[in-house]
């Protein structure tokens, strides 16, 4: 187990001594921060009119504006869900192509170590540098709170907030895992980017496609569906399922990853 | 009992036979050198020696354990060097070796110690905090070569160890090589036949992934030469020979 968090210790070493994580840390920050303004125009729009006509007589469907959590930071986590999405693809693609394409795969595989140390290395690695990517966000609900006011004091439900954070940092987790897994399978991290994009945003996609199917493959194609998989979480719902769903992806997908490492000694 | 064993190594990619029924030994202390035309399938022996591939055919043992059954214990006893050096290079010198040391299972104080003694070997002490991707060529290999010396394995397997080094450098290392028999057993492959007749007692020649000699280059020079004081390169160009 040492040797693993040695190895864990050199992926986030080179992650920051590269420009890689900050060229990453950069654009999550960025894109939240647009999503983040936008929200807030939004709420403060609504507030008004909800001010001038109270709110009896507005649609239910602006009921979640009532509140900076529903208003705008669950909003928000939506919208960090899909930028993790886009961005984890680039912090995970080099964790096994780059070994594999500069020689140094050879080393790891001739010390001696084991290819489960190897793979558990890599992932906490790549944990720490998802988790930090993920705490910049958090910087938008402390930035509510601290200038936020609400009737009942506390400008934002924290529960909530955190559980919802919890949310994103499992699929964080999740995302890091299959990406890890497609590092395993090639040399070359352009295309183990794109793959592991690809095979996350088709599983997004999932849940478009389950609303219009019929059923029953409407509820199959439903419960394997991340994002309604994690509608739940991000709302301040704690649900045991989707913990025990993202955990069998992420055990399933190591599984995988160690059973790459292992046979490609006999490749 | 032999410290390296090898029996009737085979190795097939698909349908090409890269190395072909290899039987060699090497006792503790010893320096073998490795010589083969490039392609005769060294790298791929040395490589299933470190249990990176595993033999298509054949048994391998490293101080009495088998390379395919006990692997993690004949990785513990080879300080092994690539063709290509593995290097990090967005790391330290010091760091790379650090991340190596912890590989092998030092820590603490006998790490740093071991740092310091293999650096000083090498001749790397005075670039420790300089980042790999800015070392010249023979800087790398040393380090290169530094990496497998950590940890004091009794075996090492160096493929091409004086590739990338000056004429100069390449003297040092030859003698470091040759002050290393007797303590380590070591496996040495090159294109250079002098460095062989150097630091080598043994040499094994394979061409085309079968083994073309074996045999202490004193008696090879006779066997094979034409002349009693013929070189091994005289040796080697006839018994490479198509």
């Amino acid at each position: 187990m040492r040797t693993a968090l040695a190895i864990a210790r050199k992926e986030l070493s080179i992650y920051f001594t590269t420009p890689w994580a900050y060229a990453v840390f950069t654009a999550m920050a960025a894109l939240t921060a647009f999503y983040f303004m936008d929200l807030l125009q939004a709420f403060n729009d609504v507030q008004g009119v909800a001010r001038r006509v109270g709110w009896a007589q507005m649609s239910p469907d602006f009921n979640m504006y009532r509140n900076l959590t529903d208003g705008v930071v669950v909003e928000l986590w939506g919208s960090v869900l899909v930028i993790t999405l886009v961005v984890t693809p680039f912090l995970s693609m080099r964790l096994f192509a780059e070994e594999k394409r500069n020689r140094t795969f050879e080393l790891l595989m001739t010390a001696p170590v084991r290819p489960i140390e190897i793979v558990l290395g890599k992932y906490l690695g790549g944990l720490g540098v998802i988790s930090a990517t993920l705490a910049l966000t958090l910087v938008f609900p402390l930035l509510l709170s601290a200038l936020g006011h609400s009737e009942s004091g506390l400008a934002l439900e924290w529960s909530t907030v955190l559980l919802g954070y919890g949310a994103l940092l499992l699929w964080g987790a999740t995302c890091m895992a299959v990406g890890l897994f497609i590092s395993a399978l090639t040399e070359s991290q352009m295309l183990a980017a794109f793959l592991t994009f690809c095979v996350l945003l088709a599983w997004m996609l999932l849940g478009q496609v389950a609303r219009r199917a019929e059923e029953p493959l409407r509820s199959a194609l439903s419960y394997i569906a991340c994002d309604l998989q994690l509608q739940g979480m991000i709302k301040g719902v704690l649900d045991a399922q989707s913990l025990v769903f993202f955990a069998s992806v992420i055990g399933f997908s190591l599984f995988l990853t160690h059973r790459t490492v292992d046979a490609q000694r006999w490749a | 009992m032999p410290m390296i064993e090898v029996q009737h190594l085979t190795k097939r990619y698909r349908d090409r036979v890269a190395v072909d029924d290899l039987t060699f030994q090497v006792e503790a202390g010893e320096i073998l050198g490795f010589l083969g035309p490039n392609g005769a399938g060294k790298s791929t022996t040395m490589k299933i020696l470190t249990g990176f591939l595993p033999p298509s055919e054949g048994v391998v043992r490293v101080g009495g354990f088998d390379v395919e059954a006990q692997p993690l214990e004949v990785k513990r006893r080879i300080g092994y060097l690539p063709e290509m050096p593995p290097l990090y290079v967005e790391m330290t010198v010091r760091g790379y070796l650090r991340f190596v040391a912890s590989l092998k299972g030092l820590s603490g104080s006998a790490l740093k110690a071991e740092l310091e003694r293999v650096a000083a070997l090498m001749g790397v002490t005075h670039v420790m905090d300089r980042v790999i991707q800015n070392l010249s060529k023979g800087y790398k290999q040393r380090v290169g070569i530094a990496q497998a010396l950590l940890g004091s394995p009794p075996v090492l397997i160096l493929d091409e160890p004086t590739e990338g080094l000056d004429p100069a450098q390449r003297a040092e290392l030859r003698a470091l090589i040759k002050g290393l028999a007797g303590k380590h057993t070591v496996i040495l492959s090159t294109h250079i036949l002098p460095e062989v007749t150097m630091t080598c007692q043994k040499v094994l020649i394979i061409h085309q992934g079968k083994m073309a000699a074996y045999d202490d280059i004193s008696q090879l020079a006779r066997i094979h030469g034409q002349a009693e004081n013929a070189s091994l390169e005289e040796v080697f160009i006839k018994l490479t020979a198509a």
